[in-house]
């Protein structure tokens, strides 16, 4: 639709007309482009607190039509995986006497699985648990595998937080969203 | 839907699936961790290079994919009848590790063995020496990068990238650009990096 306004009375007396007629779109539009810089916030905050590393990006940069979801999939893949060796971790320095080589086998899967999702600060802190470990160092491994633990709660949280307002976004922003 | 079910109906797809005009490589993926096993699927089906991906959770699985049992050799030579073109194992898993896995492929009496890559998160110089004397054709870093993958090509043996045909889905082409960061990681010792 196109207006041509002539004159300043007129544009004035028109102006509730055209606030009328755009407020259907307006918001919409505001709302999307408020939803992307929130979800840019969300990501560099989570790079900016060392939560993650550029190896998540590798994971958005598989993401496509083909695997719509591969990010999600991936994460809920990780945190499902990694509960069940937090929890052989746990029983294990709970176990006595300790296997500490038993105890490094599950530190080494977790390890393996925060570093293929990107998750810096819970891979490094696992290398920090290994090295305790091999120095059969209970006190530092349960010290260490707390902040794991912790490590571990804040990074779900914030990543479902991110998915969530990944999936509100929808496909089509996705698929113009850039890595980084 | 359980992640076993995922992955077999992602199978089943990747099965499915034709490449019009190209070739495909089918590599079997062997690894305990299934978020490696989803990301390496990811970065082989993303990287435009056509492979076929068939993934496995344990050695023993894959000597049953092989046709292979522990100790005993195929009743048909791979060479003549393969159903995999190559190998890409994890190094670390219980019961069967990926040198178990190598060591039992690389034992077969046919004239070409399956190519074997190992991955690993370690760059234990020892660990790449023992693979390397047992025939394994490459030895990748954790977390694998595009390049690692579209490396593997070179390892498959000319006469397995013939054209595929049939009724498949057509999958897009496209090569991703390679990451920004750290210089990628060394291969077997002794080899000079790609």
């Amino acid at each position: 639709m196109v207006l041509h306004i002539s004159s300043a009375l007129t544009a004035s007396a028109l102006h509730p007309l055209l606030c009328f007629c755009f407020h259907n779109t307006y918001p919409e539009m505001e709302n999307a482009s408020g939803l992307h810089r929130q979800l840019a916030s969300m990501k560099k905050n989570l790079f900016d607190q060392g939560y993650l590393d550029e190896q998540f990006y590798q994971l958005e940069e598989l993401q496509d039509e083909s695997s719509p979801n591969f990010v999600e999939e991936v994460v809920t893949l990780f945190f499902r995986d990694s509960s069940r060796s937090m929890a052989n971790i746990d029983e294990a320095l709970q176990q006595c006497p300790r296997d500490f080589h038993r105890l490094d086998k599950f530190l080494h899967r977790l390890k393996g699985s925060a570093s293929s999702i990107g998750a810096a600060k819970m891979k490094n802190e696992c290398t920090r648990l290994r090295e305790f470990c091999s120095e059969e160092n209970l006190d530092g491994c349960l010290r260490s595998f707390q902040k794991v633990k912790n490590d571990h709660t804040i990074l779900r949280q914030k990543l479902e937080n991110y998915l969530q307002l990944l999936r509100q976004v929808g496909p089509v922003d996705r698929a113009s969203r850039s890595g980084s | 839907m359980s992640m076993e079910e995922v992955e077999e109906a992602r199978e089943e797809g990747s099965h499915g699936s034709m490449f019009e005009g190209g070739v495909e490589v089918r590599v079997l993926v062997v690894d305990d961790s299934p978020v490696d096993r989803r990301v390496v699927e990811g970065l082989l089906k993303r990287s435009g290079a056509m492979f076929q991906v068939i993934a496995v959770d344990s050695g023993k699985r894959a000597m049953e994919v092989l046709g292979l049992t522990e100790g005993k050799e195929a009743e048909q030579p791979t060479v003549d009848d393969p159903k995999i073109d190559i190998i890409l194992t994890d190094y670390c898993m219980p019961e069967m590790t990926g040198y178990d896995l190598l060591k039992a492929v690389k034992e077969q009496s046919c004239q070409k063995p399956i190519p074997v890559i190992i991955m690993s998160s370690e760059n234990e110089p020892q660990r790449i020496s023992r693979c390397r004397a047992i025939g394994a054709e490459d030895y990748l870093l954790k977390p694998l990068q595009t390049n690692d993958v579209l490396r593997l090509r070179d390892y498959v043996r000319p006469t397995a990238l013939s054209p595929k045909t049939g009724t498949k889905r057509k999958i897009a082409i496209e090569m991703m650009s390679e990451n920004s960061g750290s210089e990628r990681r060394p291969c077997l010792a002794g080899l000079a990096v790609a």
